[in-house]
């Protein structure tokens, strides 16, 4: 599963996890087999990414945007640096770090 | 080199110029309020401001309300989304329209992140109040997107005096009002509060744009504004957009304990903002 910008969807790419509304609908289901004219109405419903089938490989080898534990608690560190000490700022901290960390941002 | 903060006060509440909320909207709130109004007559008000109508159809047809592509006229829309729905969206529309006329300048602040972490916040006070039960989900979102509307005059208004503020944070790191508060002696809060007034916004936005950092001493604070308060927190670590500064306020605790956020799961709360920050995404498109 990856999630990719609707701008790079390709023909025949396959929805992994259902498009969801506001008010719990389903906007598109699991299973859909993506195209471009399929991607323009994404963009016109304000969809701006979507999760695919497939591995994630090229976000990896690409090493884009991706940055590695060290750097998304190093650059926390420094957001939280003035309040820290602090046992509420401690357990949104720590809850962020594992929130960035298993999305990849 | 502090300003005299009532000189700019003052300024303030004199510049003509300062924007107002579409005259429309003055009179949907008076339809809305009789109960004896139909959704044809809303829809007739809202269609005479072409512009304000078509914003309104581009999101009631967004992944944002569910309904994507299917509401082809506004009196549609109201009997589907309810009067309550369309306020919010309409004030929401006409706010974007006064704020987001693409104004020139030189310096280093960022227009659409700034949308960006509005947008988000608005999402994310969404959540908040989704997941703590509180009723208003919907003016949590307009609260969490005008919050920091102050920012915007000063921006728009007293340009010199926000490049001041914005070269301070820069060298001294330090949060945006902490930065306007040594530069100017008052901040966004009491800016913004100026502009809620004259635009006469139901009490709890008011309070949210000017109380989201700074009223909770006692236990008695709006909701509203510690919802926001707690999302602007939340957005700010998560990274979405940037309000013009790169550090965290801290989050007050009896926000934290009175609002029951302290039980939550956090990691879930995150998970559902993060969703919902990708369909509010739709917003941006109106910038």
């Amino acid at each position: 599963m990856k999630k990719i910008s609707i701008d790079n969807i390709k023909d025949n790419m396959v929805l992994a996890k259902d498009i969801i509304g506001t008010s719990g609908s389903v906007l598109l289901a699991k299973g859909t087999v993506l195209n471009a004219s399929i991607g323009k109405r994404l963009k016109n419903w304000g969809v701006l990414f979507v999760t695919v089938e497939g591995e994630d490989e090229d976000i990896k080898s690409k090493g884009e945007n991706v940055l590695s534990p060290e750097e998304v608690r190093k650059n926390l560190e420094e957001k939280f640096a003035d309040v820290i000490s602090n046992e509420i700022m401690k357990k949104i901290f720590s809850a962020v770090y594992k929130f960035k960390i298993k999305h990849n941002i | 080199m502090v300003k005299d903060p009532n000189i700019i006060l003052k300024s303030l509440s004199n510049i003509s110029t300062i924007p107002t909320l579409p005259s429309v909207l003055e009179k949907i709130n008076r339809l809305l309020n009789n109960p004896q109004t139909s959704a044809e007559e809303i829809g007739k008000v809202i269609t005479t401001d072409q512009a304000l109508a078509a914003k309104v159809l581009k999101l009631v047809n967004s992944a944002f309300y569910g309904f994507p592509g299917k509401i082809g006229t506004i009196t549609h829309a109201v009997v589907i989304l309810g009067f309550t729905t369309i306020k919010n969206i309409i004030l929401t529309a006409s706010i974007f329209d006064v704020f987001t006329k693409k104004t020139s300048h030189g310096f280093s602040f960022d227009l659409e992140k700034f949308w960006l972490h509005s947008i988000a916040c608005g999402a994310a006070s969404q959540c908040i109040a989704k997941h703590i039960g509180f009723n208003e989900k919907e003016e949590c979102f307009v609260a969490g997107l005008i919050h920091d509307v102050g920012k915007i005059i000063l921006c728009n208004y007293l340009s010199s005096e926000f490049e001041l503020v914005l070269d301070n944070i820069k060298k001294k790191n330090c949060l945006f009002y902490e930065s306007e508060k040594e530069i100017l002696g008052l901040t966004h809060e009491q800016i913004g509060g100026i502009i809620t007034e004259k635009w006469n916004l139901p009490k709890n936005l008011q309070d949210a744009v000017k109380k989201h950092h700074s009223i909770f001493q006692n236990a008695e604070f709006p909701t509203t504004a510690g919802i926001v308060h707690a999302a602007d927190i939340l957005v700010r670590a998560m990274d979405y957009g940037n309000g013009g500064d790169n550090k965290l306020p801290q989050m007050s605790q009896i926000v934290w304990k009175n609002l029951g956020l302290e039980s939550l799961d956090l990691i879930a709360v995150l998970e559902d903002i993060n969703e919902e920050v990708e369909k509010a995404n739709v917003f941006m498109q109106l910038i």
